[in-house]
């Protein structure tokens, strides 16, 4: 038998995302693959031109479902540098720990990702509830679970409910004592061993070749962190380490999440005790609050998202509503060059684990 | 790529400006933006990549409809120091064509086949750019330009309907001025 032209997804319940490959396939051996990204298209970049700056906010976090603040964080800060206005000391530290709480969020609900391809549905229960309890933070904290909306221009919308900061103290420490059982049920996991180790691997140079950034590139053994190379908000001002594993695997990306849990665990901590009192935002234009204009220029933005690099391309003319917004989603390398490039040669069961390990979301891709 | 022969941000901006006649903007801290000519842009891309400018964020594009012009964008990183540089060029907006970057950085191929797709821009030497990405089967202008008005294009595409539900007879219903006549969910 020869080749078999094969549709994989978008509603394959083995597809991760809302993503397609066209795939020929022998047997079950992927010859070729060409993804087919397009099913999720929103037109965000068109809609933000012909709303008011902060009306954007309300739209932004939808382009990334599993992790929305950075969305919200990058524009933010685009227009912080275009306008030239400093951020209260109080709101960095605020704006860190909901950053690195959404962080741990998406990591929980990744190992519930890989648990749909390799049929261990019980990664999906404990990490699913696990990550409901930090939702609880950000639903005390914002007034919602999912979509925050609290990352502002010039700050965040308000400042921290009362104890708060032991409720999110509790919860570190109740994940601290989770990790040792998700690192072992990882680890130590036949199912996961059988089907992760030595799939979907990719080495250091076409890492860097391709411009793939984040966890795919720090399980070559390369410790890119943005957070550590161009630091944004006081990530300067804490101790945290990057971790890395060198075998660049599938296996090596899942067991690195853990570990990246432990440090966001770690910068959560060390921000809520170096936070002090204060205001938590600021104007960045005069007159009405709801129509801010924001002076003319351009300005891009970057965060270290779960995912890779995150950034926001800003352009404004000095007008209500922003002139252009450009996204650089963190799975555009993997997701699109990656999926074509290094998945020929795979079986077709590896698709999902590759798309899954490597972070490959695809609402940033369609945009 | 770590090896970045040269850190000094500094000496680097002034070898641009003397080889490719660039201008320079500082935007922030460790951020600046370089606008180049055509002819230029490529060979400073190069430049830029050697001197540790590697990793390239993303490549965009801006519709400057009064100026009748596009701006082309490239978003260079550096890992060794942090900094980030946004060299930019502006091409006609009749006839928007430009050069691949694809040779340099691969996964260009990709995003110049995004901005053909949403501002028609061409880009020689890129054959795939022409092939359809996230819209398929799209025949009017390209969605990102300024002159495209999307509430024109649905009028066209997408005809309104009539919608026959009476509104205020359901809140009636709904406020118990009026029996429900509808039926039970049995009936």
């Amino acid at each position: 038998m020869g080749e078999v032209k094969l549709f994989f997804g978008p509603n394959h319940p083995g597809m991760h995302g809302n993503f397609s490959v066209h795939m020929y396939v022998e047997g079950d051996i992927v010859v070729k693959a060409r993804p087919l990204p397009g099913f999720l298209h929103r037109g965000f970049e068109k809609l933000m031109e012909r709303r008011l700056w902060y009306q954007n906010l309300a739209l932004i976090p939808r382009i990334c479902v599993p992790e929305p603040d950075i969305n919200e964080a990058c524009y933010a800060m685009a227009i912080e540098k275009i306008a030239k206005v400093e951020v209260p000391e109080r709101a960095q530290w605020i704006r860190m720990i909901v950053l690195e709480l959404a962080r741990i969020a998406n990591h929980l609900w990744s190992f519930g990702g890989i648990g749909g391809p390799t049929g261990m549905y019980t990664s999906m229960f404990w990490s699913v509830s696990d990550r409901d309890r930090v939702l609880d933070i950000f639903e005390e904290l914002t007034g919602a679970r999912i979509y925050h909306m609290y990352i502002i221009p010039g700050g965040v919308r308000k400042d921290f409910p009362p104890k708060l900061e032991e409720k999110i103290l509790k919860l570190m420490d109740y994940l601290e004592q989770r990790m040792p059982e998700y690192e072992t049920f990882i680890l130590k996991n036949r199912i996961l061993h059988t089907r992760l180790k030595g799939i979907a691997k990719i080495d250091t140079e076409t890492c860097l070749k391709l411009g793939v950034t984040g966890i795919g590139l720090r399980a070559t053994g390369v410790p890119y962190d943005i957070r550590k190379v161009d630091p944004y908000l006081f990530y300067d001002k804490v101790e945290f380490e990057i971790p890395t594993a060198t075998e660049g695997d599938a296996l090596a990306r899942m067991s690195l999440k853990p570990k990246e849990i432990r440090q966001s665990i770690r910068i959560i901590r060390q921000a809520l005790e170096k936070m002090p009192a204060g205001p938590v935002n600021t104007k960045i234009s005069d007159g009405n609050g709801l129509r801010i204009r924001v002076p003319k220029g351009m300005a891009y933005a970057r965060v270290e998202s779960t995912r890779g690099e995150y950034g926001y391309l800003v352009v404004s003319n000095g007008e209500e509503t922003p002139y252009r917004v450009a996204v650089r989603g963190a799975s555009y390398p993997q997701g699109l060059y990656g999926v074509e490039h290094l998945l020929p040669g795979t079986r077709i069961d590896d698709v999902p684990i590759w798309l899954d390990t490597m972070g490959v979301c695809a609402p940033e891709i369609d945009r | 790529m770590t090896n970045s022969m040269n850190n000094n941000v500094a000496e680097i901006l002034e070898k641009a400006k003397k080889l490719f006649d660039v201008r320079v903007e500082d935007i922030a801290e460790r951020q600046h933006k370089l606008i180049a000519e055509n002819d230029k842009t490529i060979p400073l891309l190069a430049f830029l990549k050697e001197s540790g400018y590697s990793h390239l964020s993303i490549l965009t594009c801006i519709d400057w409809i009064e100026e009748k012009r596009f701006e082309l964008v490239y978003i260079l990183f550096n890992w060794s120091n942090g900094v980030t540089l946004l060299v930019s060029t502006f091409i006609d907006r009749d006839k928007p064509v430009f050069y691949t970057v694809k040779d340099m950085w691969p996964t260009a191929e990709y995003y110049e086949r995004d901005v053909h797709e949403f501002f028609g821009v061409e880009f020689e030497g890129n054959e795939r750019c022409r092939l359809p990405l996230f819209l398929e089967l799209w025949n009017d202008l390209p969605p990102l330009r300024k002159d495209f008005d999307p509430l024109k294009f649905s009028k066209e595409h997408f005809p309104d309907r009539e919608y026959e539900k009476d509104a205020i007879h359901e809140a009636k219903i709904i406020r118990a001025d009026l029996e429900d006549t509808r039926g039970d969910i049995n009936g």
